[in-house]
């Protein structure tokens, strides 16, 4: 019983049993686990941070992908312990804060380098920056704005979206010209009006993020709204980082997970937050880090294909992620409604 | 007599009871209990409010019921034409039938792309025999997922009917040849009669399948055909509302459940 009490204790966060259990376990614990996205990504926390954090701590870390938000739900309601990080998007994230599937961030113990302030979250680090941005197939007449992305007349093709709301709502408002700054709250009748009006030229409703670079190479399609790190770089696709949205990966803490599990998270987040590890992160995958020094880091030749490099961050807007926490599950209603009807 | 191999079977029993019953009542039970509020209805009171949910429903449904008439139009010949053959051709030809089953899903439902695609082996064809000018859609629709439905499912179809088929007694055949039956009449009020029982069986087993397909709709589908499993994965991985899939589950055990009580009702009836 007494064993019982202190666990759930520090469990609770109080700092004083904290550092106590993290200062009894610190040789105990020999390895901890994490759920994240998988594929090119995982690799590069695996290069860039799980690589330096294993060398300095000794701690092994086991990768565990995808990383759905139904598995993190099943996790924490089985009351399993042993996994402590699961990778969540900004909306996930705060899904999981208002179901209590997360813990807060304990970012005194992580002691971080500076950050860019979204990445800072109470409930979890954000650790890796990626752009949804248009891209179109090369040799394709190329677009500036929203406007023209989904002017289909004047840019004919076929086009090809995300099958994800929060994607297609948001860019089909700016192409009616509203600006970034006025987007929220979200109009969603005048977004599914303007969504009407091109359906016909929407072939495909991409679920996977390597659909939508291999139709346009397939020529099925010739424009697509696409994660960055799936066509930047390669000289198949034309790209624009114009008016796209900056969003946020974030690691988060899983509730009911051990403490001293915690205490070596915690460092490994910290691994996260030193610059040079970012650098080294971003030659797996062209997804950036948060700190604000990264671009002196990277390759200048590369400049142009990163989230966070200063002249992409500047024409992009970041996603409003409480929003759609707030309003996704009724949107979604009138998402299905609406692709019934396609 | 009866009671005595129980004890064998009684394992069995526990093992299914534990691993697969129950995690499954536990999960339709999620839509009617709520922690810290009891029992509640709220989730099908939330289906008959916003009926989208329901729609996708009905589309998977129809949607069943196409590539199920698909297969049927397909597989019924093909199990006649199979019948007439040599022993060695019935080989061969049962084999092709069933060589699919060794290839995965989805490898097979990504050929179809590159069968199917615009710049695929028939788009190409077709061009180039200068029938079309410009590529047909297979793909990314309706037809492109009632395609790739109809050929994972086929054998489950071809299989019992080809079996039933081979049982029937060339003689019953000759005899009502004899009385001065044309062929016509020979097939329908003798050959297919018999095939029936299996017919239906097959076309049951294929319809209930189509119902809870995946990959097949979401990878041919292009997004654009809204089938309930891919709706159930949205609710259960991404919201995570688990109860809304569970009660929108209930009610798809349930319409197949009554599908199969009509079947059997039927099936008592054809027998009587």
């Amino acid at each position: 019983m007494k064993r019982r009490t202190f666990v759930g204790a520090a469990a609770a966060g109080l700092p004083a049993f904290s550092i106590l259990g993290a200062g009894s376990a610190r040789a105990q614990v020999k390895e901890i686990r994490m759920i994240e996205a998988g594929g090119k990504s995982g690799e590069s926390v695996e290069v860039g941070y799980i690589e330096p954090f294993t060398k300095k701590t000794g701690i092994k870390v086991i990768r565990e992908s995808p990383n759905p938000l139904g598995k993190l739900r099943a996790l924490v309601e089985s009351g399993q312990t042993s996994t402590v990080l699961m990778e969540l998007g900004s909306g996930g994230m705060l899904q999981a804060r208002n179901l209590k599937l997360i813990e807060p961030i304990d970012w005194a113990a992580v002691a971080p380098q500076p950050m860019f302030p979204e990445a800072k979250h109470e409930y979890g680090f954000g650790y890796q920056y990626f752009s949804t941005i248009m891209a179109w197939r090369a040799g394709a007449k190329a677009p500036k704005t929203w406007a023209d992305f989904f002017n289909t007349k004047d840019f004919p093709g076929k086009r090809c979206l995300p099958d994800y709301p929060n994607y297609a709502i948001s860019f089909a408002l700016l192409a009616t010209g509203i600006t970034p700054d006025k987007l929220f709250p979200l109009d969603v009748d005048t977004a599914f009006k303007k969504l009407n009006e091109i359906k016909k030229d929407i072939a495909v409703w991409w679920k996977a993020g390597a659909q939508a670079p291999q139709l346009m190479k397939d020529n099925e399609v010739q424009y697509a709204i696409c994660w960055s790190g799936r066509v930047v770089g390669d000289p198949a696709f034309g790209v624009n980082f114009a008016g796209g949205m900056a969003d946020l990966s974030y690691f988060t803490i899983v509730k009911n997970s051990k403490a001293e599990d915690r205490a070596a998270a915690y460092k490994l987040m910290h691994e996260m937050s030193i610059a040079a590890n970012q650098a080294k992160a971003a030659t797996v995958v062209s997804y950036t880090g948060p700190s604000p020094e990264l671009d002196a880091l990277l390759p200048k030749d590369k400049l142009a294909e990163y989230p966070t490099s200063k002249q992409n961050k500047a024409v992009q807007w970041v996603e409003n992620a409480e929003w759609w926490a707030a309003n996704g599950e009724a949107v979604n209603k009138k998402w299905e409604a609406f692709k019934l009807s396609l | 007599m009866r009671g005595q191999g129980f004890g064998f079977v009684a394992p069995l029993l526990v093992l299914m009871f534990v691993a697969f019953n129950a995690p499954i009542a536990y999960m339709l039970g999620l839509a009617f209990w709520e922690k810290g509020r009891g029992f509640t209805l709220q989730h099908y009171e939330g289906l008959l409010e916003a009926p989208v949910y329901l729609r996708v429903l009905g589309n998977t449904m129809r949607v069943a019921l196409v590539a199920t008439l698909a297969n049927v139009v397909i597989g019924y010949p093909l199990a006649l034409w199979m019948r007439g053959l040599s022993n060695r051709g019935r080989m061969i030809a049962l084999s092709l039938v069933v060589l699919p089953f060794w290839v995965s899903i989805l490898v097979r439902t990504y050929a179809w792309i590159v069968v199917l695609g615009n710049g695929g082996l028939v788009n190409r064809t077709l061009q180039w025999s200068g029938l079309t000018d410009a590529p047909v859609s297979f793909l990314y629709n309706e037809l492109g997922v009632t395609i790739g439905m109809a050929n994972v499912l086929l054998p489950f179809l071809v299989l019992p009917l080809f079996a039933a088929m081979i049982r029937i007694d060339d003689r019953l055949l000759q005899a009502a040849a004899s009385l001065g039956a044309p062929p016509r009449t020979i097939f329908w009020k003798v050959f297919f009669p018999l095939t029936l029982p299996a017919l239906a069986a097959g076309t049951l087993l294929v319809f209930i399948l189509c119902l809870g397909f995946y990959v097949t709709p979401a990878i041919l589908g292009g997004g654009r055909v809204p089938m309930i499993s891919n709706l159930l994965d949205t609710l259960i991985n991404q919201i995570p509302r688990w109860e809304q899939a569970a009660a929108i589950s209930t009610i798809l055990l349930i319409v197949t459940l009554l599908i199969f009580a009509a079947y059997r009702r039927l099936d008592r009836k054809a027998a009587a």
